[in-house]
């Protein structure tokens, strides 16, 4: 065992009765050899002895304020604050949330609102206008058999729109056996044909130029069935 | 010093203040509060600016609480970290401050001290053994009187120490060795003081 100084004993030599200081094998190695230098060294005996003293009135301070705490004021205090702050976290996430649910509702109603507007700009405009053939779409009225070509359908009631009698606008003429009532609830239907096949209307037509294609605008009423029709320029 | 399994619960328990949980926060400062509380006020010797710092500590753990790493070191560790550094502003700040407080000070330190005293005079001669010390302790540089505080008034051991200090344990020792040399002088000093005064009367 290595003899230990007054130096070493004053660092390990005191620590030789702490609580923690019993760990290891060389900790206790350590404290034999400071008690053997204490017991040749009347110096370090008597540091050693000033220090249990001292160590007495530590302890006589330690149980003093061993049952020192807080005040509950300060508990008080921070519970206040824990409050306040999840409060207004809480009420923050609720502003935002409100906020973003304000600003969906905006956005909706605006979108809703401009496709009213649209439609409803849409309808006001004259039927007849947005009667655009086009050889893609595909033609349902039954106007013969021949009657393949493909030509843009308008819905139209007769109701906001009414189809003019063969004698009022000079536009449809009524086709022969349909009378003017019977085009109440008929819609447009542009169709291109050969002007031949007007004969299964009932209308007349020249042998030499009945192979020409032509453009008509027919007034076809709710069973299917053409009533008047209209050459279009 | 904390278990390990105790880590846990105040893991536990900061995670569910964190989100709003006020009970948990509670029982994470009644677990704290008296061990932080007792080593500011034997650093700054004055219960009303450990009263501060403790609830600087618990303030900042509520607005702060992702700060804290489990990973790094306990709970009381790092409150304790926390409660080092306000007690380092403190006595940065504190040949500033006048103190206003000393008559309730004193009044406090007496109503802590529960001394079970067999006379009145045994009581107050004990009472001035304590004064001394705690004078003594205050009057020690602070790195050796937290160390001295951390030892031998906390009763932490020196892993522990170095652990909240954050430095090897042959600091501490070395800190604590020359925090016993100048605290023994000081109370020697302080013990002479009075057969001083009526040598000199």
């Amino acid at each position: 065992m290595a003899k230990m100084t007054c130096e070493d004993f004053a660092v390990f030599g005191l620590e030789r009765k702490r609580k923690h200081a019993l760990l290891s094998v060389a900790d206790a190695t350590r404290q034999a050899a400071a008690l053997e230098h204490m017991n040749r060294c009347p110096r370090c005996a008597a540091l050693e002895q000033s220090w249990r003293a001292a160590q007495i009135e530590l302890q006589a301070l330690r149980a003093a304020t061993q049952a020192a705490e807080t005040p509950s004021r300060v508990e008080m205090r921070l519970r206040l604050q824990f409050r306040t702050k999840h409060h207004t976290l809480k009420m923050r996430r609720a502003a935002v949330a409100i906020a973003w649910t304000v600003a969906a509702a905006a956005v909706l109603a605006s979108v809703m609102s401009w496709q009213k507007w649209r439609s409803a700009k849409l309808e006001s405009v004259p039927h007849v206008a947005r009667d655009v053939p086009t050889k893609s779409s595909p033609v349902n009225a039954s106007v013969g058999p021949s009657h393949t070509n493909t030509i843009a359908v308008v819905k139209k009631s007769a109701k906001h729109d009414a189809p003019p009698a063969a004698g009022e606008a000079g536009e449809f003429t009524l086709l022969p056996g349909s009378l003017p009532q019977d085009t109440d609830d008929a819609a447009v239907v542009r169709v291109r044909l050969q002007r031949g096949t007007l004969v299964a209307l009932g209308l007349p037509v020249s042998e030499d130029r009945a192979g020409d294609w032509i453009q008509v605008d027919l007034l076809v009423g709710e069973d299917g069935q053409p009533r008047a029709y209209h050459l279009a320029r | 010093m904390r278990l390990l399994s105790e880590q846990d619960h105040d893991d536990a328990l900061l995670q569910r203040a964190a989100k709003g949980d006020e009970e948990a926060f509670l029982l994470l400062y009644r677990g704290h509060q008296a061990a932080l509380f007792r080593f500011a006020s034997h650093m700054t010797g004055s219960f009303w600016a450990a009263e501060e710092i403790v609830q600087d500590v618990f303030m900042t753990l509520m607005r702060e609480p992702k700060k804290y790493d489990s990973a790094r070191g306990t709970m009381g560790a790092y409150l304790f970290g926390i409660a080092r550094n306000r007690v380092r502003k403190h006595l940065e700040r504190l040949p500033r401050e006048v103190p206003l407080d000393a008559g309730n000070q004193d009044e406090a330190s007496r109503t802590t001290a529960a001394i079970n005293s067999v006379t009145p005079a045994h009581w107050a001669e004990q009472q001035q053994r304590i004064e001394q010390v705690r004078a003594a302790v205050l009057g020690l540089p602070a790195e050796f009187r937290e160390t001295v505080v951390m030892c031998e008034l906390q009763e932490l051991s020196y892993e522990e120490a170095a652990q909240l200090i954050g430095c090897p344990i042959g600091t501490i020792r070395s800190r604590l060795h020359r925090g016993r040399a100048l605290l023994l002088a000081k109370l020697e000093m302080l013990r002479d003081e009075p057969r001083r005064c009526s040598a000199r009367g």
